[in-house]
């Protein structure tokens, strides 16, 4: 399995009050644990389990994903502008391991 | 003068019947929401302890009929003010007839994130999918949808 690969899409300027569409995928195989391999062991679970949105270190939206969220979990949510500054998205693996992209957006 | 049918009803019962059954189906199919069946309050009750209310504020907006089941379209769209004082704290996806029953649980937060998500799930076959939502007052609100997919996309 490749690296999973975050990626987001944000506008990079919006007006203060505006409601604003991000779409992010993350490339990832969302193993459920509920597959066997050809010596019919089964093959551990390995999922994205949460995702966070911060918007200047506040938490503004997450999700609690389980093995039924598709792999390479793709989520399109909205967020209202309020101030200018650093938009955070973290995925979080079994694991612990965590994977991250930051975002700069211009309130005007 | 009726004719009895072989099996002892009258051939007008019989089509009687057969209108009244599927009038009553086709009224089923357009009252998408909010009908949850018995089995799907069972579902939420068994998960939450608690009674969920079937709300037309919740929208699950789905194929009907989709091919693939490993990568199914999923948009949930909640009627809130999202305010401190009338707001949805989150809403959970289950999808009872897969072999694990919770999909995904998202979190809004007032005056930040509006209560508006899509993104893509598995289902093992043909089933309502329900969403429930907790508002900020801790009343459970509910709504469901059929989906019929071809392929079990949990293997």
């Amino acid at each position: 399995m490749s690296t999973p690969a975050p990626r987001v899409q944000v506008p990079s300027a919006a007006a203060k009050g505006e409601v604003f569409q991000i779409r992010t995928l993350i490339s990832h195989q969302m193993e459920t644990g509920l597959r066997r391999d050809d010596q019919g062991d089964v093959i551990p679970r390995k999922i994205i389990n949460r995702f966070v949105c911060r918007y200047n270190d506040v938490i503004v939206f997450g999700i609690d994903l389980h093995e039924a969220v598709a792999a390479n979990p793709y989520v399109e949510f909205y967020l209202r502008a309020t101030e200018s500054g650093r938009l955070e998205f973290t995925w979080e693996e079994d694991g612990g391991h965590t994977y991250a992209l930051t975002h700069q957006l211009t309130v005007g | 003068m009726e004719k009895a049918s072989p099996l002892g009803f009258s051939r007008r019962a019989v089509l009687s019947a057969a209108v009244a059954g599927s009038a009553g189906f086709a009224s089923a199919a357009l009252a998408s929401t909010p009908t949850p069946s018995d089995d799907a309050a069972k579902v939420v009750e068994q998960l939450t302890g608690k009674t969920a209310i079937a709300s037309d504020r919740l929208h699950l907006v789905m194929p009907q009929v989709f091919p693939n089941g490993y990568t199914v379209p999923l948009t949930l769209v909640i009627d809130s003010p999202m305010t401190e004082a009338n707001h949805v704290r989150l809403v959970s996806v289950l999808a009872p007839r897969n072999p694990l029953v919770e999909v995904a649980v998202f979190h809004f937060v007032p005056q930040r994130s509006e209560p508006r998500v899509s993104t893509r799930i598995r289902l093992a076959e043909p089933q309502y999918v329900l969403a429930v939502a907790e508002m900020n007052d801790g009343t459970l609100l509910m709504t469901e949808t059929w989906v019929e997919v071809a392929t079990n996309g949990c293997r």
